[in-house]
C-alpha cells in the first residue's frame, strides 16, 4: 500500500514550519450572538506536535470556539493567530486562502449523501480548483490520485465509487477524515468526531486521527465530550465551562476534583 | 509499483467520467438543438421584426410607467370584490369537492375502482380545463356577471382540493377508525369522528393555500364581467391608458401581496 | 356480601357534561355563523343572482345538445390547426427552459439560509419572482401583444415570466429546507459562494427541482393552449377565432382538442416524474 505521505502529500507545505512551532493562537477570543454571549475571553496555543482536546458540559461553548477557528462563526472580540496572521483582520475574500489550509472533521460527518464516496474527498479541493473547473468536476490527475491514496490509507479503497449514503457511520467519519486530509492542512480542526458512532468505532476512528495527525505532521484541534478518549488520545487539554477556560494542562492532570469542577452543571 | 497502480486506476476513474458526461452532454445537447429549434419558429419566423423595431416599442413601454396614482382610491372596491369573489369560490370548490373526494379516495370510494377511476378523471379535468375556459363555459350557461366568474373559480379549485382531500383521507390514521367501529359506530360517524379530525387541518393549510392563488386568478374573471380588478383592468385597456393599466397592475401586485402575508400566518395558525 | 336479588349500590351521580363548554362553543358557532353571514352577503355584494343558478344545469344541457353538438372534428384535423398545436408546444417548452433557467439563480438569491446578499440580492430576487407571480400569464399576454403586437413571441415571454414567478418561488423554498450540515462542511474546505451552492445545494435539492419543474411544465402547458386566446398565437387564437365568428361545432372542437392534449401531457408528465423519483431515489 503506498504510503500516502511520500507520494501524494507534498512535504513542501511542512518544511517550512517545523521551526515555527506555535501554529495556532487565540487571544482573548470572546463570541456571541443576540445578546447572548457565549465565549467569554478564551487564550490558549496549539503547537507543531498537539493533539488539543476540548472538554466541557454541553453549552460550554466547544463548538463555537471550533468554528470560530475558521470563521464560520463570527467573534466579537479578540485575537486568533494562524502561523502568524491574525485571521480575525482579514476580509472575507482572502477567507477562502485560510480555510483552504484548515481540515475539518464533523460529528454528523457532513457528507454530500447523493454523491459517491470519492467525489466526496474531491470536495475538498474546492479551495484549491477554480470555479469554473469545479463546475465541470475537473479535478487533476493529482487530485485524482491523492483521493484514492488517501482513500486506501483509511481503508475505503474498495468503496470508492458507493454514494455516501450507503456507508456506516464509521465509513462516513473516515470519508470525513480523507476530505479533511486532501486539502493538505496544516491544522485540523474536530468537531465531536465521535458522537454519532458506538464506542469501538469511536476509539477506532480517533487511533486513525491521532495516527494520520501524527504521520502527516498536523496539529489537532479536538472538541470531544468523552472524557476518557480525550485522555486516551490527546497530548493536552483544555477544559472549558460557560464559554471560559477552566483548567489547560496534560490528560493526567485530569482527576476526579478537576473534572467535577468542570461539569459542575452535568451529571457524568 | 504502486505507483503505477494508482495511475491505472486514476485512468479508469477518468475514463469512466468521461463516458458520463458523454451521457450528460449528449441529454443537453438534444435539449438545445429543440430551443434552437423554437426560438428559430418563434423568434425568427412568427415575428416581425422590422415593425417591432421601427414601430413604437419604447414609447410604448415608457407609457407604461406614467403611473396614474388618481386612480388609486377607486380602486379599493374593485380590489374588496376581488377578495370576496375568491373567497367565495374557494368555499363553494370545497363544498363541490366534497363528493369529488368521496369518490376518488381508494378506502372509502362506494362503487369500487369504477367509482375511483371517474372520481380520478373528475379531479384531473377539473385541473386540467384553464380557468379562462371555465369562464367561457360559465358564461354561456349563466351569463355575465360575478356568478361566472365564482363558478369558474370554484370549478378549477375542485381539482386541488379534492385531491388534498382524497390523499388525506387515504392517508389516514386507521387506528382511530378501529375504535369506533369497535365501539359500534356507523359509517357515518365514523367519517365524523375518526376520519374528519385528520383531515381538517391539512385540508384547511391547503385551502389556504388554494385561496392565495384564487385572488391571481380572479383578477383574470374581469373578463366575463365578474367586476373586480380584472374589470377595472380592461375598462383601462380599452381606454388605452397605459399609465392607468400600469397602477391597476400595482394594486393587483398589492393585494397578492397582502393575500401571501395572510395566508402565510394564518397556514402557520392552522397547523 | 349483599342479599342475593338486590340492586348494586347507586353509582354517584356525575356532573352535567356538555361538548363543548362555554366560552369554546361561543367560538365555534360564533365562526360558523359568520361565515355563513359571509357567504349570504357576499352573494349580494357581488349581485349574484341565486335563480340563475337554479336555471344553470338546464341551460348548459340545452345549450350543449343544440349549439355544441356534434362538435366539428375536421377542423381540428386541419394542416394549419395541427400546426398550431405544434407552435403551443416549442411556446411552453422555449418557455420553460428559458424560465427554468433564469429561475435557478433567482431561486438561490431568494432563499434565506443560502443567499449570497442578504441585503441586496435577496429582497431584489424576491422582488422578482413575486412580481413575476402576481401578474396572472394571461394578463402579461395582453400586455406584451400591446408592446410587441400579435404573435408567438409575446405569449412566449408571457410564459417564461410566469414560469419564473411559479418555478422560483417553489425552488427557493426546496433551498430552504437542505441541511445546513453540508453546507457548513463546503464552506469550511475553502469554497466559494458558487461552489458551495453547486457541491452543498444543489444535490440536496435535484428531487424537489425535477419534480417542481415537470410541475410546472403542467402548468405552462395548460397556459400556453389559451394565451393564443389573447393574441399569442397557438391553439388559443384558433379558439378566439372560432368564438368571435360564433362558430360553435369549431369553439366545442377545439375545446376538445385542448382538453384531451393538456390531459395526454399530464400523464405523461405522471409517469415521467414516477420514473425519475425511482431513478434518483
Amino acid at each position: 500500500m503506498a504510503r500516502a505521505g511520500t507520494d501524494a502529500v507534498p512535504d513542501k507545505h511542512y518544511a517550512s514550519d517545523t521551526h515555527m512551532s506555535c501554529v495556532l493562537e487565540v487571544r482573548n477570543l470572546r463570541a456571541g450572538y443576540a445578546g447572548r454571549e457565549i465565549l467569554k475571553d478564551v487564550t490558549f496555543t496549539v503547537d507543531a506536535d498537539d493533539f488539543l482536546a476540548i472538554i466541557g458540559p454541553s453549552g460550554s461553548g466547544k463548538s463555537t470556539l471550533i468554528r470560530c477557528v475558521n470563521r464560520l462563526v463570527e467573534p466579537s472580540a479578540g485575537e486568533i493567530r494562524f502561523n502568524g496572521r491574525d485571521i480575525l483582520k482579514l476580509p472575507q475574500s482572502e477567507l477562502r486562502g485560510v480555510r483552504r489550509n484548515i481540515g475539518m472533521i464533523f460529528q454528523e460527518f457532513n457528507l454530500i449523501e447523493r454523491l459517491s464516496v470519492i467525489d466526496n474527498v474531491l470536495t475538498g479541493r474546492l479551495g484549491y480548483t477554480g470555479t469554473l473547473r469545479s463546475l465541470f468536476r475537473m479535478y487533476t490527475g493529482d487530485d485524482i490520485k491523492q483521493a484514492l491514496a488517501l482513500l486506501d490509507r483509511v481503508g475505503l479503497g474498495e468503496h470508492i465509487d458507493k454514494r455516501a449514503d450507503r456507508l456506516s457511520g464509521g465509513q462516513r467519519q473516515r470519508v470525513g477524515i480523507a476530505r479533511a486530509l486532501i486539502q493538505n492542512p496544516r491544522l485540523l480542526l474536530v468537531d465531536e468526531p465521535t458522537s454519532s458512532l458506538d464506542p469501538k468505532i469511536s476509539r477506532e476512528v480517533m487511533a486513525l486521527i491521532r495516527e494520520i495527525a501524527r504521520e502527516f505532521h498536523i496539529p489537532v484541534l479536538c472538541n470531544i465530550h468523552d472524557v476518557e478518549l480525550a485522555c486516551e488520545f490527546c497530548t493536552r487539554v483544555i477544559g472549558l465551562q460557560d464559554g471560559m477556560k477552566k483548567f489547560e494542562g496534560l490528560p493526567g492532570a485530569l482527576d476526579k476534583n478537576v473534572l467535577r469542577d468542570i461539569y459542575a452543571m452535568e451529571v457524568l | 509499483m504502486n505507483d503505477l497502480s494508482l495511475d491505472v486506476r486514476v485512468a479508469h476513474i477518468a475514463a469512466n467520467r468521461r463516458r458520463s458526461r458523454a451521457a450528460r452532454y449528449s441529454t443537453y445537447a438534444a435539449v438545445l438543438a429543440l430551443v434552437a429549434w423554437s426560438v428559430y419558429a418563434i423568434v425568427i419566423a412568427d415575428t416581425d421584426w422590422n415593425r417591432i423595431l421601427n414601430g413604437t416599442l419604447l414609447t410604448t413601454l415608457g407609457r407604461f410607467f406614467e403611473f396614474d396614482y388618481k386612480l388609486i382610491p377607486d380602486l379599493l372596491q374593485p380590489a374588496l370584490e376581488t377578495l370576496v369573489m375568491a373567497t367565495l369560490a374557494t368555499l363553494a370548490g370545497l363544498v363541490l369537492s366534497i363528493p369529488v373526494a368521496w369518490l376518488g379516495a381508494a378506502n372509502i370510494t362506494p362503487l369500487g375502482s369504477a367509482s375511483y377511476v371517474f372520481g380520478r378523471l373528475l379531479m384531473t379535468l377539473s385541473r386540467s380545463v384553464h380557468e379562462i375556459v371555465w369562464a367561457l363555459i360559465f358564461v354561456s350557461a349563466v351569463g355575465l356577471g360575478a356568478l361566472a366568474g365564482v363558478l369558474a373559480l370554484a370549478a378549477r379549485s375542485i381539482g386541488f382540493i379534492s385531491k388534498t382531500i382524497a390523499e388525506a383521507i387515504e392517508d389516514v390514521d386507521n387506528k382511530p377508525v378501529e375504535a369506533i367501529r369497535a365501539a359500534g359506530g356507523t359509517r357515518f360517524q365514523i367519517l365524523i369522528f375518526a376520519i374528519l379530525p385528520q383531515v381538517i387541518p391539512v385540508l384547511l393549510g391547503n385551502m389556504i393555500f388554494e385561496w392565495d392563488i384564487n385572488i391571481r386568478r380572479s383578477t383574470i374573471m374581469g373578463l366575463v364581467g365578474a367586476g373586480g380588478l380584472g374589470l377595472a383592468l380592461f375598462r383601462q385597456m380599452a381606454m388605452f391608458n397605459y399609465g392607468g393599466i400600469a397602477t391597476v397592475i400595482l394594486v393587483i401586485l398589492c393585494l397578492i401581496l397582502l393575500g401571501e402575508v395572510v395566508s402565510h400566518y394564518a397556514r402557520k395558525a392552522v397547523i | 356480601m349483599r342479599p342475593a336479588g338486590a340492586p348494586p349500590p347507586a353509582l354517584p351521580v356525575p356532573l352535567a357534561w356538555r361538548r363543548f363548554r362555554y366560552p369554546q362553543s361561543l367560538y365555534k358557532y360564533g365562526a360558523l355563523l359568520g361565515l355563513l353571514a359571509f357567504i349570504a352577503y357576499s352573494v349580494d355584494y357581488l349581485d349574484i343572482d341565486p335563480g340563475r343558478l337554479l336555471d344553470m344545469p338546464g341551460r348548459i344541457a340545452s345549450t350543449l345538445a343544440n349549439r355544441y353538438y356534434p362538435p366539428n372534428i375536421e377542423h381540428v384535423l386541419a394542416k394549419d390547426y395541427l400546426h398550431a398545436v405544434v407552435e403551443t408546444l416549442q411556446m411552453s417548452y422555449l418557455a420553460a427552459v428559458l424560465g427554468i433557467a433564469l429561475a435557478v439563480p433567482l431561486a438561490w438569491f431568494a432563499s434565506w439560509n443560502m443567499t449570497p446578499s442578504r441585503r441586496f440580492l435577496y429582497p431584489f430576487a424576491r422582488l422578482m419572482i413575486m412580481g413575476a407571480r402576481s401578474v396572472h400569464e394571461m394578463i402579461w399576454t395582453i400586455l406584451l401583444v400591446a408592446i410587441l403586437g400579435y404573435g408567438l413571441l409575446p405569449g412566449t415571454i408571457a410564459l417564461i415570466l410566469f414560469c419564473i414567478g411559479f418555478t422560483g418561488k417553489l425552488f427557493s423554498e426546496a433551498i430552504e429546507a437542505i441541511d445546513p450540515g453540508q453546507v457548513e462542511a463546503i464552506r469550511a474546505s475553502g469554497a466559494n459562494d458558487f461552489q458551495v451552492f453547486v457541491f452543498a445545494v444543489l444535490p440536496q435539492v435535484r428531487v424537489a427541482w425535477t419534480g417542481i419543474s415537470i410541475y410546472s411544465w403542467d402548468a405552462l402547458f395548460r397556459a400556453a393552449t389559451i394565451v393564443g386566446f389573447f393574441g399569442a398565437g397557438g391553439m388559443g387564437w384558433y379558439l378566439r377565432e372560432s368564438v368571435q365568428r360564433i362558430a360553435s361545432r369549431d369553439v366545442a372542437a377545439i375545446l376538445l382538442s385542448i382538453v384531451a392534449v393538456v390531459v395526454v401531457s399530464e400523464l405523461i408528465s405522471a409517469w415521467l416524474r414516477t420514473r425519475i423519483a425511482k431513478a434518483i431515489a
